[in-house]
């Protein structure tokens, strides 16, 4: 029974069991809001009259006009039905759209695993700075191989490894006794909050892809990014793996199939 | 008259705090500049974990490009095979309007339209559509049916025969084994085969529909020769047939219940009398100013015991400061005025296992104070989910539904027995009969632009229910009117035969010099001012017997001794012979049977109503003379034709036997037709000019398969008409509606 329990403990907070949850609930909260947003009645009609423009040109298969006529009216109808689920995808948009984006932080990606190496690229504004740069690295993680400078790109490369898990800072530097900026790099096994890449500017960048705040303007570092590796979640059949975002995706759809007949909401 | 709530107050009627939050934010200006902002940012700055919106528009955006998938799959295919298709027909049939006269005949059938009352109007320039039609076309008088009741006049219309090869006499047949009656028009029986699990017997099989009504429709010779035909609301095309093209059944069509048509009333009124025809009553029990009742439907298909009756329930919450109710019946919540009726509203009856019956009603609004009264209409077969097949093919119901919404579907769907038994008045049963009527409309449009080649026909019977109903104020001295105050008298029928001039109006409108339009009616009517109740006179002349002591009989004969009895009646014109050998306690020997029609028919020929001294009966016809067919058989012993303001009583119709032969008429139902067919022929109104002495309803299928060059079947009562040389040879401009 305890390892029941503690399979049980650790299934509930694993990646899968947390998109099926989110899915269910997102999709319950999207339905009743797009019920209550939408003009329903305008929706019931514009759909029911699709199909009775889809069944005339079974009706009347022999009657070209009638065929082409209803073509054209099944476009026609089309555009006004997408116009009226336009409205609510106004207001589910954003928050929908925010709740990806902080998701997708925890869910798209892997944390970096203890003792096995990973990638920080640091990107300045000019290829004589990289003469300057160096690293300070906290306790814990320290370079397996002397740093790469890409001139090309006006990067540095360094090779990490962490020795136990935790959330370091790691401090780049463009000069000697100057102050540096930070990067943080999170060292777990469990899901965590990650933000692949620390962003000087780029404000509309910094809102989808980064967790951290602007690098200071006048900081000659651009970026710093860590190669936390994408996530893909095990659905435990046949090996089969799948992007969270698709799982939500068609688990959400489902769950809003079912909750909107069950709840009788015209969509 | 339009429907007040049609396009309407469904759904919800107030919004809800957070949906008029939101709309307010979003039309404050600054909160407008912050969302457009915020849109731009997410919709310009794409990836793929942003595209999602929520299963909501997720659905919005997959169904769409579903629908125009499907679409053009069909289309597409439409195209493709439309070549091979019309090439197979040609090499079949070879062109199928190569010999027609016209390329689209056009058939208005208006029930009940009167000839007198058409010339009447139309001579005080109330009608100028139908005038024009007379005067570039046909004006006519059309000869009816023996019986000239609808289902056996427009029986014949379509089939092009008597009633003895079509089988239909009255909208009731006898069984003349209970001496009880029947729908004429068509059987419906549940399947013969039940598995008892527990308390449930659950069917297994198909319900069957027998059509009664014999004949083969003249559209089905049009479609064999590849002419397209769209027929709408004809009557007693029920159950809808196989053909090439479409249908929508009409009148015979029964309601949820199986019957053709029972209202309900909810009250909380104390019960009183049960209804004389038609309808139900069902309590309102108020509680906390809450009121419940509910919607009475079908027997349970899976109850062990017959007449377990499902029932869906409603909640009913009266605002008598506002005069409104706010009703919720199952999903559905809508507020009524006093006075307004509810758009269509689905009802489901569960009757579990999985059994459940699909049907819509409108809800009425009579009365929140001080007792609270909803009418509710008879349950119609959802035309959008038909439990019973009602369209051919059965998508085009569904068509229709989708179209433009939920629509009557019952054969008789204006309510005459609530009116009549003063649960509707005047106005709410016009609200009624012309919402019907509008959604007809709008059917048979969408039929011409659809069918612009072939037939299409449609009948409106808002014309027969409104006569029936409104007949009253047309004469002086009604007896259902005589209470109503002269200035309360609208001229209700005046203002209908109006209306249908100016739908002609708009028919001509859309049809060209190629198509045939033709404007007709199954009989015409007359007052009906005097009841005879012709049992009662059987009964006064020793032809029926009530058992002992009895003086009157119930409905159905009940008390009636048939050991003793040698004529019975029941439906509208038919008496019957008790003879033996066909009756199940028949008297009268098949030897004697003729002397005995003979008798009868000379007693009854000419048999005056002795208040007045007027003829109430001005024909006796003894039907093996009018009647051929191999159905002949089928058909009441003698007809009788009833005088000009006389009809069957309505007791006499339900076989009840009374005191009194003659009683005056107090219904709402004041006018009729049901009377000596040569006193109420129909009209005939054509777009181009036939040649024909006196026309009868029997020769519009031949004429109809003449003119579109089909050889006629042999077996046809009717005769066509001959198109007048001009039309024929010069093909005279079609006329344009009046302004």
């Amino acid at each position: 029974m305890p390892s029941l329990a503690l399979f049980l403990a650790s299934w509930l907070t694993s990646p899968l069991a947390i998109v099926i949850a989110l899915s269910v609930v997102i999709g319950l909260l999207m339905i009743v809001l797009f019920g209550y947003t939408s003009d329903q009645k305008a929706i019931a009609i514009a759909k029911d009259q699709l199909k009775a423009h889809l069944l005339a040109v079974r009706l009347y298969r022999d009657q070209l006009h009638v065929v082409m006529g209803s073509y054209g009216k099944v476009l026609r109808g089309t555009g006004r039905y997408l116009k009226l689920a336009f409205k609510p995808l106004l207001y589910v948009i954003i928050p929908i759209t925010l709740m990806i984006v902080w998701l997708d932080r925890s869910l798209g990606l892997t944390a970096i695993q203890a003792n096995t190496p990973f990638l920080l690229t640091a990107r300045v504004n000019n290829a004589d700075a990289l003469d300057n740069i160096s690293i300070d690295l906290p306790p814990g993680i320290t370079a397996s191989a002397p740093p790469v400078h890409v001139a090309a790109d006006n990067e540095v490369v360094w090779r990490l490894v962490a020795s136990q898990d935790g959330a370091y800072d790691v401090k780049i530097k463009t000069a000697t006794g100057a102050e540096g900026v930070n990067k943080t790099v999170r060292v777990t096994s469990q899901l965590a909050q990650l933000s692949p890449e620390r962003l000087r500017d780029h404000f509309w960048e910094r809102m989808f892809s980064s967790g951290e705040s602007a690098l200071p303007a006048n900081s000659v570092v651009e970026s710093i990014a860590v190669n936390y590796p994408e996530r893909n979640i095990p659905l435990g059949v046949a090996g089969y793996e799948m992007n969270w975002i698709w799982l939500f995706f068609i688990l959400s759809m489902i769950a809003g199939f079912i909750f909107k007949e069950l709840l009788g909401i015209e969509v | 008259m339009t429907r007040p709530c049609r396009a309407g107050a469904l759904g919800r009627v107030s919004e809800s705090n957070s949906k008029l939050w939101l709309r307010k934010s979003f039309a404050c200006p600054s909160a407008r500049t912050i969302w457009v902002l915020l849109l731009l940012a997410v919709v310009l700055s794409p990836s793929a974990a942003h595209a999602y919106a929520g299963p909501g528009a997720g659905f919005a955006v997959l169904s769409s490009f579903w629908a125009i998938f499907v679409a053009f799959l069909y289309s597409f295919y439409a195209l493709m095979t439309w070549p091979f298709r019309q090439l197979f027909r040609f090499l079949r049939r070879r062109n199928a309007y190569g010999k027609a006269t016209f390329e689209r005949a056009v058939i208005l059938g208006f029930d009940g339209m009167d000839p007198e009352l058409a010339e009447r109007f139309m001579s005080e320039g109330r009608l100028p559509n139908l005038s024009k039609l007379r005067d570039k076309g046909t004006f006519s008088k059309l000869r009816t049916t023996f019986p000239a009741i609808s289902p056996v006049a427009w029986s014949t219309f379509l089939t092009g025969v008597n009633p003895g090869k079509h089988n239909i006499y009255d909208f009731l047949a006898c069984d003349r084994n209970h001496y009880l009656p029947y729908l004429s028009s068509a059987e419906i029986r549940g399947p013969k085969r039940h598995i008892k699990i527990g308390k449930y017997s659950i069917p297994f099989g198909k319900t069957e529909i027998k059509a009664m009504r014999k004949g083969t429709p003249f559209w089905h010779w049009l479609g064999k020769a590849g002419i397209f035909s769209s027929v709408i609301r004809v009557p007693v095309t029920f159950p809808p047939e196989k053909f090439q093209g479409v249908l929508l059944s009409g009148m015979c069509v029964p309601d949820l219940k199986g019957s053709q048509g029972t209202f309900c009333l909810c009250t909380t009124r104390a019960a009183g009398d049960k209804f004389r025809e038609g309808g139900v009553r069902a309590p309102v029990e108020r509680k906390n100013g809450v009121c419940h009742s509910y919607v009475p439907g079908p027997d349970s298909p899976i109850a062990e015991a017959a007449g377990q009756e499902l029932r869906v329930a409603y909640e009913i919450k009266p605002d008598v400061a506002a005069q409104t109710a706010r009703l919720t019946v199952g999903s559905e919540k809508f507020t009524l005025k006093v006075g307004e009726y509810s758009e269509w509203i689905p009802i489901e009856f569960k009757a579990g296992m999985g059994f459940n019956a699909h049907g819509i009603c409108r809800f009425y609004l009579k009365e929140v104070s001080p007792e609270v009264e909803v009418y509710v209409t008879p349950v119609n077969i959802d035309p959008g989910h038909p439990d019973l097949p009602i369209s051919h093919p059965v998508t085009y119901s569904i068509y229709l539904a989708k179209l433009y919404g939920a629509f009557a579907t019952l054969g008789l769907a204006e309510d005459t027995w609530a009116l009549n038994e003063h649960v509707l008045d005047d106005d709410a049963f016009l609200m009624q009969a012309y919402g019907n009527h509008e959604d007809r409309e709008k059917m048979l449009f969408d039929a011409l632009d659809k069918t612009r080649q072939g037939l299409c026909t449609c009948v409106f019977d808002t014309t027969d229910r409104i006569q029936h109903m409104f007949w009253r104020y047309l004469e002086e001295d009604h007896p259902a009117a005589r209470d109503v105050p002269k200035a309360e008298r609208r001229e209700v029928i005046q203002d209908l035969y109006q209306r249908m001039d100016k739908l002609i109006g708009r028919v001509m409108e859309k049809i060209d010099d190629d198509t045939l339009l033709m404007v007709i009616s199954d009989h015409g009517f007359k007052s009906f001012a005097r009841c005879m109740n012709l049992n009662a006179w059987l009964h006064q002349n020793g032809y029926l017997a009530l058992k002992d002591g009895k003086t009157e009989s119930g409905d159905w004969f009940e008390d009636v001794d048939w050991s003793r009895t040698r004529a019975y009646t029941m439906g509208l014109n038919g008496l019957y012979l008790n003879l033996k050998g066909r009756e199940k306690q028949g008297t009268v020997d098949p030897s004697e049977a003729e002397a005995l029609k003979e008798e009868i028919k000379q007693k009854l020929d000419g048999l005056v109503d002795p208040s007045s001294g007027t003829v109430g009966i001005t024909g006796v016809f003894v039907t093996e003379n009018v009647y051929r067919g191999p159905y002949a058989e089928n058909a009441p012993d003698i007809l009788v034709g009833y005088g000009a303001g006389y009809r069957a009583s309505w007791d006499s119709v339900m076989g009840k036997v009374t005191t009194q032969i003659f009683e005056d008429n107090m219904k709402a139902w004041s006018g009729d037709h049901c009377i000596d067919p040569r006193l109420v022929p129909g009209v005939l109104f054509s777009s181009h000019k036939f040649v024909t002495a006196k026309p009868a309803i029997v020769d519009v299928a031949p004429t109809i398969l003449k003119l579109f060059g089909i050889a006629l079947p042999s077996h046809f009562d009717g005769k066509p008409w001959d198109l007048a040389p001009r039309a024929l040879t010069t093909k005279t401009p079609a006329v344009t509606p009046a302004t």
